[in-house]
């Protein structure tokens, strides 16, 4: 029988929550997060860039990005290791309330040694009397409310493209 | 780390299991009655959880007790550190970047009033 600290139950072992609060106005908070120059300011790890080749930003909308190694250190690393410099990412909105609530499905698949999975991301921002709280909480594991919202998402995309061939 | 980690225990009934053993070794009966789901979903769940290194199962008469294995759980904490790192540097640039373009309104503010 292995002893199992307290409060480290499966439940909150798989998530994670961050937290912080920024002087600065909350539409500048949103455009970080939703435009092509926000991401590719802030998104890429250190030694990485990041560009957007496309973005999307409402339920089942996709953002589609390059990320590419630019530091010679983490490049040469890589080369060793026989991994590609550069690669594509793909994350999937799932929620969109301008400027407070963001949520999207993508695949945590760049840290060395981990396999490609879905994590859920969801962002918070509310404007609060310190600055502006932004409050981000990951999920490794899909329950069945966001499996049928991303499927809803979905649902979506298909009746537009339905409607679009048929038009 | 494998990706089935978190796939085994993306079930609810299964995080049930796993929750309900987390007070020690157990007969499958004795979690029927804690997860009260029927004996076959229960057995299936266990077997899913002893495939994927969750539990391990030693036989006692006509019974079979179930127990967890620590290496999944110390791969999930291994995961949820890395990826706390990762964002938690995110977070940093975040801020800067914020500040960034703070600092450029103000300058062009300045240039505009002078």
């Amino acid at each position: 029988m292995i002893k199992h600290p307290r409060g480290m139950t499966a439940e909150n072992r798989r998530r994670i929550r961050l937290e912080r609060t920024y002087q600065a106005p909350i539409e500048d908070v949103w455009e970080l997060w939703t435009t092509k120059a926000g991401i590719e300011s802030w998104w890429g790890p250190g030694g990485f860039r990041v560009v957007v080749k496309s973005i999307d930003v409402r339920p089942g909308g996709k953002l589609e990005y390059v990320m590419e190694a630019v530091d010679p250190e983490q490049i040469a690393f890589m080369k060793q290791s026989g991994m590609p410099t550069a690669h594509d990412a793909t994350l999937t909105y799932v929620e969109v309330v301008a400027p407070t609530r963001l949520a999207y499905v993508h695949a945590a698949d760049f840290i060395p040694g981990v396999e490609v999975y879905d994590v859920s991301h969801v962002i918070e921002i509310a404007e609060t009397a310190d600055g502006v709280r932004m409050t981000l909480t990951f999920d490794a594991m899909h329950d069945e409310h966001w499996t049928n919202m991303a499927k809803a998402g979905w649902e979506q995309e298909l009746d537009k493209l339905g409607r679009a061939l048929t038009t | 780390m494998h990706a089935d980690v978190f796939q085994t225990l993306a079930d609810p009934t299964r995080r049930r299991i796993v929750e309900a053993l987390l007070t020690g070794e157990q007969a499958v009966n004795d979690l029927v009655e804690r997860v009260s789901i029927h004996q076959s979903g229960v057995s299936r769940h266990l077997r899913i959880l002893h495939d994927a290194g969750f539990v391990q199962m030693r036989p006692k008469g006509a019974q079979r007790l179930y127990s967890l294995r620590a290496e999944p759980f110390r791969e999930l904490d291994e995961w949820v550190t890395a990826y706390r790192k990762l964002w938690e540097a995110r977070l940093d640039r975040f801020g800067e970047e914020l500040e960034k373009r703070q600092r450029a309104r103000a300058a062009k503010r300045k240039e505009g009033s002078s």
